[in-house]
């Protein structure tokens, strides 16, 4: 069998395995503590998150796709982190073995670099874990209080991070979510579709900039 | 039981476990496969050696990044789910925002007392189907990708499209801190301001250096919590 379809086969192989093992966990919590939820629920739960992330998940494996390859779409898209971790190890890879990225030969160091990488990742979060799961317990009480404030700490520092690069679009669009959110709580509005209206809201509001400065460019 | 015993059990580290198994042998599929490959291409051991080296090293630091971001994800939904996450697709801001969606859903709030068991459970099941996005698109198109990059390319503009992708990640982010503020709880302002501020100064003190963004962002996360703790603080 050649190489490359060595890597489909085996790439939908272990894919298939990893879609099985991704709901092995809710199934077991759901069923062993009578707490699954029901199918109208189920889907309600995929309308969230696919209004959440469902334009990534179409684009980013298309757009990543020409860097990965083949075989390091499957790996680094199981695995996670393609930009940050991924495709630099593949990079790294390719450069100390002298080889051309494009090429035959670049693809399959560039799976080198990249199954290494998931290795060496997967052992780290491993560590973290165990420690981290051995310290918390013992974190002074004072500490463990400030855990309630994760989420707008986080999700201000995520905010700040994305709107940096487009600050007007970014004020835009966590004016028209407030208004949306204050409004839609107060009328009851289902929060699913409160998400996809923020979202939308935020895509438009891009779109508008995005229009704006191509009309600039080809005015100049 | 207590909710913590739960989402802490033996049995569901074992079951968390079958996804990063499921991981690291596909890696080791992979690298015994290319690593036949490049033998065959007359890449000679030493420059294979040299690049399994660069690789792992390449990879260890930004694989330190996570290191805050994994205690907040543990105190969270416990230690096997992070484990699982944070080994599959999703980076950890990505699993701390569906496990926030969901808690919304089930009428309960992260990191409270309301916080239990079906909340837990919806969490679970939000971040299986958010994963299974990514996966079952990688497992059905992959193979047949050569093909789906051209259409793309031709029917739209790929700086839309980029555009597009982070118009919806701002869109999504801005919903979740939205829905953070808009009870104007003043502990909460305070913590998304800390953490926001301490981002702006890290990501424009580390501009150079793109692979330690996640670690500025789990030290924002850090000084949120720590300043709110210390303004509120019981």
């Amino acid at each position: 069998m050649s190489y490359d379809k060595k890597v489909i086969r085996n790439g939908r192989i272990t894919m298939g395995l990893a879609i099985i093992a991704n709901f092995i966990p809710a199934i077991y919590v759901g069923m062993h503590y009578d707490v699954m939820p029901t199918l109208s629920v189920i889907l309600q739960i995929w309308g969230v998150v696919a209004a959440s992330y469902g334009i990534t998940w179409i684009i980013q494996p298309i757009a990543y796709y020409p860097t990965m390859g083949a075989a390091g779409s499957y790996i680094g898209w199981l695995a996670g982190s393609c930009g940050d971790i991924r495709m630099p190890a593949a990079a790294m890879a390719q450069k100390v073995a002298g080889v051309e990225p494009g090429t035959h030969e670049g693809d399959v160091v560039g799976t080198i670099g990249v199954a290494c990488s998931v290795l060496v990742s997967a052992s780290m979060i491993t560590i973290f874990v165990l420690i981290g799961s051995w310290i918390i317990p013992l974190l002074p009480e004072s500490v463990t209080n400030s855990f309630s404030y994760i989420l707008p700490s986080l999700f201000g520092a995520i905010f700040v991070d994305n709107a940096r690069k487009n600050l007007k679009a970014g004020i835009l669009t966590l004016a028209a979510a407030m208004a949306i959110l204050f409004f839609g709580s107060k009328l009851g509005i289902n929060s699913g579709i409160l998400t996809l209206l923020v979202v939308l809201c935020g895509i438009l509001i891009s779109r508008m900039f995005f229009v704006a400065a191509r009309k600039k460019s080809s005015e100049t | 039981m207590d909710i913590n015993e739960i989402i802490n059990s033996p049995i569901l580290w074992v079951l968390s476990g079958l996804m990063v198994i499921a991981s690291v042998s596909q890696a080791i599929v992979f690298l015994r496969n290319s690593l036949k490959e490049a033998d065959r291409l007359g890449i000679d051991k030493p420059r294979r050696v040299a690049s399994v080296r660069s690789a792992c090293i390449t990879s260890l630091g930004p694989s330190l990044a996570p290191v805050v971001s994994v205690l907040a994800l543990i105190a969270v939904i416990g230690a096997p789910t992070t484990w699982m996450r944070l080994c599959d697709v999703g980076a950890a801001r990505t699993e701390l925002g569906v496990v926030s969606l969901m808690a919304d859903l089930a009428g309960a709030e992260v990191g409270a007392e309301s916080f239990g068991l079906e909340a837990f459970s919806y969490s679970l099941w939000g971040m299986a189907l958010n994963n299974f996005g990514w996966l079952i698109l990688v497992f059905l198109l992959v193979h047949r990708m050569n093909r789906v990059v051209v259409w793309m390319d031709t029917k739209y503009d790929p700086k839309w499209i980029k555009t597009l992708m982070g118009a919806a990640t701002m869109g999504m982010f801005g919903y979740l801190l939205s829905n953070q503020l808009y009870t104007f709880d003043a502990t909460r302002w305070v913590a998304a301001a800390a953490g926001g501020g301490m981002m702006l100064l890290l990501s424009t003190a580390f501009k150079k250096h793109q692979r330690l963004q996640e670690l500025a962002l789990g030290l924002s996360l850090l000084f949120g919590m720590f300043v709110t703790q210390l303004v509120f603080g019981q």
